[in-house]
């Protein structure tokens, strides 16, 4: 499919500020590579549960992967759960994990210890990513909703904050591990999503800068909610020289020059965010006011695919 | 409303989903707070570029800079920042330290350096803390806080209370040496004054992260008196009558629905609530569409060479914005229901991003009406 720079690595992040349809990016990704025949599972992570909204899920699982749809599967990393599993790991003596996972006072320092959370997040998905099973990954692709840019980025750090400030240890070894697979270009993939406007695309033009500055893989990036073309630059000049009169032909013809006027907004807004990522943005049409679920995720997947989109207009079920 | 629900206030806290608005919002209502005669300072978390540059907040640093609008009722000022959560952090650090040489090994240590820096509980703490110094500030009269973009948008009003917590170190401290945890019988009976927990954590961490830990809490150590009270007066400022929360929504389904939920909890939790806002709602058409052989017949007058293919485009156009328009005012009317119809205040969605004071003003009259 046509999403070259995530083609062949596991571990994809899907990053973006808040609102741009990173949700519905990753969704439309994991629909992509499902249908490919590839096992795929979308990690939802912070709590964020729009996964079973999307694919009309009603299991609430947390640490377990559930199916979604033929090879798809989702997973919500419960931090709490995540954090057990850790010192389980590490901690032999099963009455004392026990007795901290029970204490109050352990969680309450535990959701403080600044970047705790988010290195068990990471570490989770982590071991998604590396899970063999009869020497086979267990997943072809991990894709990781991420939270909104200033979040999502400091998720991605984390490992490597932690590596450094806990000099030694299990916990610096595992962080080390961690961050060497979120930083490798061959396991891993970071897509950042805009949409077409201002903040957006300056947002992820930033994230981009600063993450590869971090030596992150930042592989793609995506335009999502672009506006179907409809008018064109010869439609303008014929609409401008309608003369007044009929305030409904007025009204009409108001209303498509201001639709025109918005594509060219949102095709400069593209073409920063090509300029400034030094990308090719894949690009996903805006759905209209509908409710996304798996039929309009099919159809992103579609254009993700490059098949020849229904010019469904805007709107219209 | 409209903005008679906020008058005589001295904060309000805008929040909302993520990319709705807030930030817009915010600068939008302190605009037009000031241009009612109001001395009022706006916090806001990462603005656009071109807002931040229209706010005077192009360079960095985190003081109020007055931002000159037009002729105002009165006395009216408009005063705006960009949240610094470091700067913010490193400066009740400093208030708070015994002495210089504390605060200094305080700035120093690198847990430190992590929690101020870390962008999930420190920048929505910070984001508290700065109403605390802005409303002892006798230049301001109101003081607008836009919420940083959070998984749940009211972590802001819990980081306080979990980050001094963890500053206390009091947690830490149980865990530690179980002895000290007076009255928690488990603890003790299981580990007698041992330090078993600490050798076992070691061997989890390496001894060098929990020296830096017990380090940083030592250092900290009698400051936690003066965090917690300023982390409480900002509770109860929030909780009178002298702060109103504004929701903010736009017309999709998630944030409407964060929107309600958000209200509940507010409501839950006894803060006063001020109106809520729906943002980027697109009018409904007051015209039917014209008769396809009009269109067709001024579209050919005009010059098109296949004019019945571009009025059909136009008439697909004007049914999609009519869609849309009919959605965001079922949304407007969905949210007003579900908040006891309490009627949100509607700003439209402007062709261009109101990222600039001539925007600004356009939402501020919105606002206002
Ligand atoms: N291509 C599209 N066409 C139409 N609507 C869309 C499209 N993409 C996303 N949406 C809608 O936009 C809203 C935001 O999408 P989504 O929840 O995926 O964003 P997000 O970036 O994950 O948000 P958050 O930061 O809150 O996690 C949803 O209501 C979704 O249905
Ligand atoms: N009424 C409006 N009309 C047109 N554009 C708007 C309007 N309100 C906001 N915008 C635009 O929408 C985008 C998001 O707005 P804003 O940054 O205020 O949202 P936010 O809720 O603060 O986002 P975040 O959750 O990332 O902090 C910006 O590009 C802004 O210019
Ligand atoms: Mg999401
Ligand atoms: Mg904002």
């Amino acid at each position: 499919m046509s999403a070259p720079g995530l083609f062949d690595r596991r571990l994809i992040f899907v990053l973006g500020k808040g609102g741009v349809g990173k949700s519905v990016v990753a969704a439309t990704l994991g629909t992509a590579w499902a249908r490919a025949g590839k096992r795929v599972v979308i990690a939802e992570v912070a709590d964020q549960h729009r996964l079973s909204d999307l694919f009309a899920n009603r299991e609430e699982t947390r640490n377990t992967p559930t199916e979604l749809a033929p090879n798809l599967f989702g997973f919500s990393v419960d931090v709490d759960k995540s954090t057990e599993d850790y010192l389980a790991a590490h901690i032999r003596v099963r009455p004392l994990v026990d007795l901290l996972v029970r204490s109050r006072t352990f969680h309450n320092f535990a959701a403080a210890a600044p970047g705790l959370p988010e290195l068990v997040t990471l570490g989770k998905v982590w071991e998604l990513a590396m899970a063999v099973d009869g020497g086979r990954p267990v997943w072809d692709k991990v894709i990781v909703d991420c939270p909104a840019t200033g979040h999502g980025i400091a998720l991605l750090q984390t490992a490597g904050n932690v590596s450094e400030l806990a000099a030694q240890g299990p916990v610096r070894d595992q962080a080390h591990r961690i961050e060497e697979v979120v930083k490798h270009p061959a396991a891993t993939g970071i897509a950042i999503v805009a949409r077409p406007e201002e903040l957006p695309v300056t947002e992820a033009i930033d994230a981009a800068a600063a993450l590869r500055a971090d030596g992150f893989p930042v592989a793609a990036t995506i335009m999502n909610g672009m506006t179907p073309r409809r008018f064109w630059a010869e439609d303008a000049s014929v609409l401008g020289r309608v003369p007044g009169g009929d305030p409904t032909i007025t009204a009409a013809v108001r209303s498509a020059l201001r639709a025109d006027h918005h594509a060219r907004i949102e095709q400069a807004h593209l073409d920063e965010l090509a300029a400034g990522t030094g990308t090719t943005p894949m690009v996903l049409p805006d759905l209209g006011p509908v409710v996304i679920a798996q039929s309009e995720l099919a159809l992103l997947a579609d254009a993700l695919d490059g098949a020849p989109r229904s010019l469904r207009p805007v709107g219209h079920p | 409303m409209s903005l008679s629900g906020l008058e005589g206030r001295r904060v309000i806290v805008c929040c909302g989903s993520g990319g709705v608005g807030k930030t817009t919002i915010s600068a939008g209502i302190a605009l037009a707070l000031a241009n009612r005669g109001a001395r009022v300072a706006v916090v806001t978390i990462d603005p656009a570029r071109r807002l931040a540059a229209a706010l005077g907040l192009a360079e960095l640093g985190d003081d109020p800079r007055q931002v000159p609008i037009g002729p105002t009722g009165g006395s009216g000022e408009l005063w705006a920042l960009q949240l610094d959560a470091k700067a913010t952090f490193d400066r009740l650090v400093c208030r708070h330290a015994p002495t210089p040489e504390a605060a200094e090994r305080i700035l120093a240590n690198r847990i430190y350096a992590h929690l101020s820096g870390a962008v999930a509980g420190s920048q929505e703490y910070m984001a508290v803390e700065r109403l605390n110094e802005l409303t002892d500030d006798p230049r301001f009269e109101v003081v607008v806080l836009d919420t940083p973009p959070a998984q749940n948008a009211l972590d802001f009003l819990d980081a306080p209370t979990r980050i001094t917590h963890f500053i206390e170190g009091k947690s830490l401290r149980m865990l530690l040496s179980p002895g000290a945890a007076a009255g928690n019988l488990g603890w003790r009976m299981l580990h007698a004054g041992s330090s078993t927990v600490f050798s076992i954590l070691e061997r989890v961490t390496g001894a060098q992260l929990l020296r830096d830990l017990s380090e940083f809490l030592g250092a900290f150590d009698g400051m936690y008196t003066g965090f917690s009270e300023r982390a409480e007066r900002v509770r109860t400022l929030l909780h009178s009558p002298r702060a109103a929360f504004v929701v903010v929504s736009s017309a999709d389904d998630e944030p409407v629905r964060e929107a309600v939920m958000l209200v509940e909890r507010l409501t839950a939790d006894g803060y006063p609530l001020g109106p809520a806002v729906m943002n980027r709602i697109r009018p409904r058409a007051d015209l039917p569409p014209p008769p396809r052989h009009a269109l067709v017949e001024a579209l050919a007058g005009a010059g098109a060479t296949h004019a019945d293919d571009l009025a059909d485009r136009t008439l697909a156009q004007l049914a999609d914005d009519e869609a849309r328009a009919r959605r965001d005012h079922d949304a407007c009317t969905r949210l007003a229901r579900l908040l006891g119809d309490r009627e949100p205040v509607q700003v439209p969605d402007f062709a261009d991003e109101p990222v600039e004071i001539a925007g600004l003003e356009h939402v501020a009259d919105a606002l206002a009406r």
